[in-house]
């Protein structure tokens, strides 16, 4: 579903600053997949991510999402992408502070056109598979950490992105917590067939994922 | 997007309220002022206009380059005829200039002797209101002089001056005339060099029955005149020529677009500092609102519509205050054209243009009203061209880690 081919991404290339980020990463991802991305701080985790949501560009290489490169797209087509196909889920929840969790949830929905009773019944659906009914009409900032990265998450999948990737969405929250979310994103890749791949270096979240992929010093040391 | 746009209004309060605040106070002060502007430059105008000058005139061609009896109307009948069937005129009269040396037993003066109608020019000009001493009305060989004029020459009401001058067949005129009124309008010039006399014995005199310097008019409306005037020169025989107050003026005219000028330069130094500070605080809430920015455009918020957001933002932020600044501006406009202001010495100020009057009301016009808002409309929206830019010149990723 994922192809990386070669993919090199250099910080400041030319300067004495220069960071070699990504080097020359071959990855496959199949569809369904529950894939965990780890490694030492610094490693490249982040900036792997970054890429395959087309969010940055490479300097490098070929990202295919099925059968289209798209890492050398131009912005509006990735944008594209990232609204259609892609559902990101941040390290710090960054949700729309303006907007209801409800509104939140069905951001993306209505970006993409759904009709205002399609999101309604959806982000019903997504909110209380992750047990956040109770909080539709809060403001965001009126919520706790996991709340708030739950709401996130169920903006990710609302929409049925082919793929979600998340950068760490643990990482701020407390051991309960992670394992309820780790529980949920487990469930939605069962129950709804979501790919999704994430990075972590939390012990337990690495324990559950069915494949790790271990960076290190921007290259794939095993996958 | 347009009802994210609304919950960023007022989530985001100091800014918008700011905006709101300094959009208002703009527009507001824009329409007032200008409208205090143009009202005074009107009211300037009108009064010098109606002093003596009318709004336009008449004359035979090449006389305002040469001048002399060479070129005097020789008759007068048809285009007053086509004034006389000319609508929106207020008054209109012909009046017939002599130059010549009027003197008393003490003292000599050159002077203006014109011949004109007075009861038509009670209407047209303000010869009558300036009375001073004596009648305004004199019939036979009087004349109505000057104040200045008559102290120059040592003379009163009831003395006698003699007056060396020429006809209009260059033949030799020297006379005896009573003087019967005098008169004070604040211009200088005009009072000490001015004199008149009816033009039925003026006439008998200098032989010019139905001949012309030019003929003077004076339009109901001051904004009508360049039509009105248009009209007439259309069917003006050949040989006249028509000018309006733009000419006449000029001087008067001038003067007007230089303080328009620098009214506006100011209004334009104090817009400039207003469009910085909504601005700068549109750039502040841009920045404070990066993390968001890049969130939005991460999952998939075209850059378009980012912008479309901001432009929405600040679109309902104008409109609302100008939703109320404009009505209030144009009420107090017009109030204060229906109850003129009143400026104490303003007619000492600009006395030798004729200005008789200390009232000046503004000026409302609902057209200059629609152009200084759109104006200040299109400032507003210029000011956050910049902070889009802004957002747009970084990718998603910065702005989620921006700081
Ligand atoms: N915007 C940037 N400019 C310059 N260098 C960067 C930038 N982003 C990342 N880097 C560098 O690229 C390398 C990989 O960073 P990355 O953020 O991908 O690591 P990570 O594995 O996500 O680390 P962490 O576990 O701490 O989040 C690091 O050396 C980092 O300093
Ligand atoms: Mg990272």
């Amino acid at each position: 579903m994922i192809r990386l081919v070669n993919v090199n991404k250099y910080f400041y290339r030319g300067d004495p600053r220069e960071v070699h980020a990504l080097k020359d990463v071959n990855l496959s991802i199949q569809s369904g997949e529950f894939t965990v991305i780890t490694g030492p701080s610094g490693c490249g985790k982040t900036t792997l991510l970054n890429a395959i949501g087309v969010l940055d560009n490479v300097s490098e290489g070929e990202i295919w999402l099925e059968d289209r490169e798209i890492a050398h797209l131009p912005a509006t087509q990735k944008t594209d992408i990232r609204l259609n196909s892609i559902g990101f889920v941040f390290q710090a929840y960054n949700l729309v502070p303006v907007l209801t969790v409800e509104e939140n949830i069905g951001f993306i929905m209505r970006l993409q056109g759904y009709s205002d009773e399609a999101i309604r019944i959806r982000v019903r659906e997504v909110a209380s598979i992750l047990q956040i009914d109770q909080k539709l009409d809060s403001l965001p900032n009126f919520l706790s950490g996991g709340q708030q990265q739950r709401v996130a998450v169920a903006r990710a999948v609302a929409s049925k992105p082919k793929i979600i990737l998340a950068d760490e969405p643990t990482a701020n929250l407390d051991s309960k917590n992670s394992t309820a979310l780790m529980e949920m994103m487990k469930e939605l890749n069962r129950k709804e067939g979501i790919t999704i791949l994430f990075s972590s270096h939390d012990e337990y979240v690495m324990k559950n994922a069915r494949r790790t992929i271990l960076l290190n010093d921007g290259a794939v040391v095993s996958s | 997007m347009f009802s994210l746009a609304l919950k960023n209004i007022f989530f985001y309060k100091g800014r918008s309220l700011t905006t709101f605040l300094l959009t208002f106070v703009s527009v507001f002060l824009f329409i007032v002022y200008v409208a205090f502007m143009d009202g005074a430059h009107r009211s300037m105008l009108k009064n010098a206009l109606d002093v003596y000058t009318g709004s336009l005139q008449i004359y035979h061609k090449e006389y305002r380059e040469k001048g002399g009896y060479d070129y005097l109307i020789d008759d007068v009948s048809k285009p007053l005829g086509i004034l006389a069937r000319t609508k929106g005129l207020k008054a209109y009269a012909s009046r017939l200039e002599t130059y010549g040396i009027a003197s008393s037993k003490k003292h000599s003066s050159a002077i203006m002797l014109t011949g004109v109608d007075f009861d038509k020019e009670a209407q047209l000009s303000e010869l009558k209101k300036a009375l001073k001493k004596g009648t305004y009305n004199s019939k036979g060989a009087c004349v109505y002089m000057g104040e200045t004029l008559a102290k120059r020459l040592h003379t009163d009401i009831g003395e006698k001056i003699s007056f060396v001058g020429s006809a209009v067949d260059y033949s030799f005129v020297a006379e005896l005339f009573d003087v019967c009124g005098i008169f004070k309008t604040g211009m200088y010039d005009f009072d000490s060099q001015s004199a008149f006399m009816n033009r039925r014995y003026f006439d008998s005199i200098f032989l010019s029955e139905g001949m012309a310097t030019y003929i003077v008019a004076m339009a109901d409306s001051l904004g009508e005149n360049d039509k009105i005037a248009a009209h007439i020169a259309d069917r003006l025989p050949p040989q006249l020529e028509l000018y309006t107050w733009k000419t006449l003026m000029h001087s008067m005219v001038e003067l007007m677009k230089m303080d328009s000028f620098f009214g506006y330069i100011s209004m334009g130094l104090f817009f400039m500092v207003i469009f910085f500070v909504i601005m700068i605080y549109g750039f502040i809430n841009v920045n404070a609102r990066m993390k968001e920015f890049g969130v939005l455009r991460a999952i998939g918020v075209s850059d378009a519509r980012v912008s479309a957001l901001l432009f929405t933002e600040i679109l309902l932020l104008t409109l609302a205050a100008m939703a109320l600044a404009v009505p209030l501006g144009a009420y107090v406009a017009y109030y204060f054209q229906v109850h003129p202001i009143i400026i104490a010495g303003m007619s000492d100020m600009y006395k030798s243009y004729g200005v008789v009057s200390d009232r000046v009301p503004t000026l409302f016009d609902p057209v200059i009203i629609a152009w200084n808002s759109a104006l200040v409309f299109g400032l507003n929206m210029l000011s956050i061209l910049y902070p889009i830019r802004y957002v747009r010149s970084f990718t998603p990723v910065e702005e989620i880690h921006h700081v």
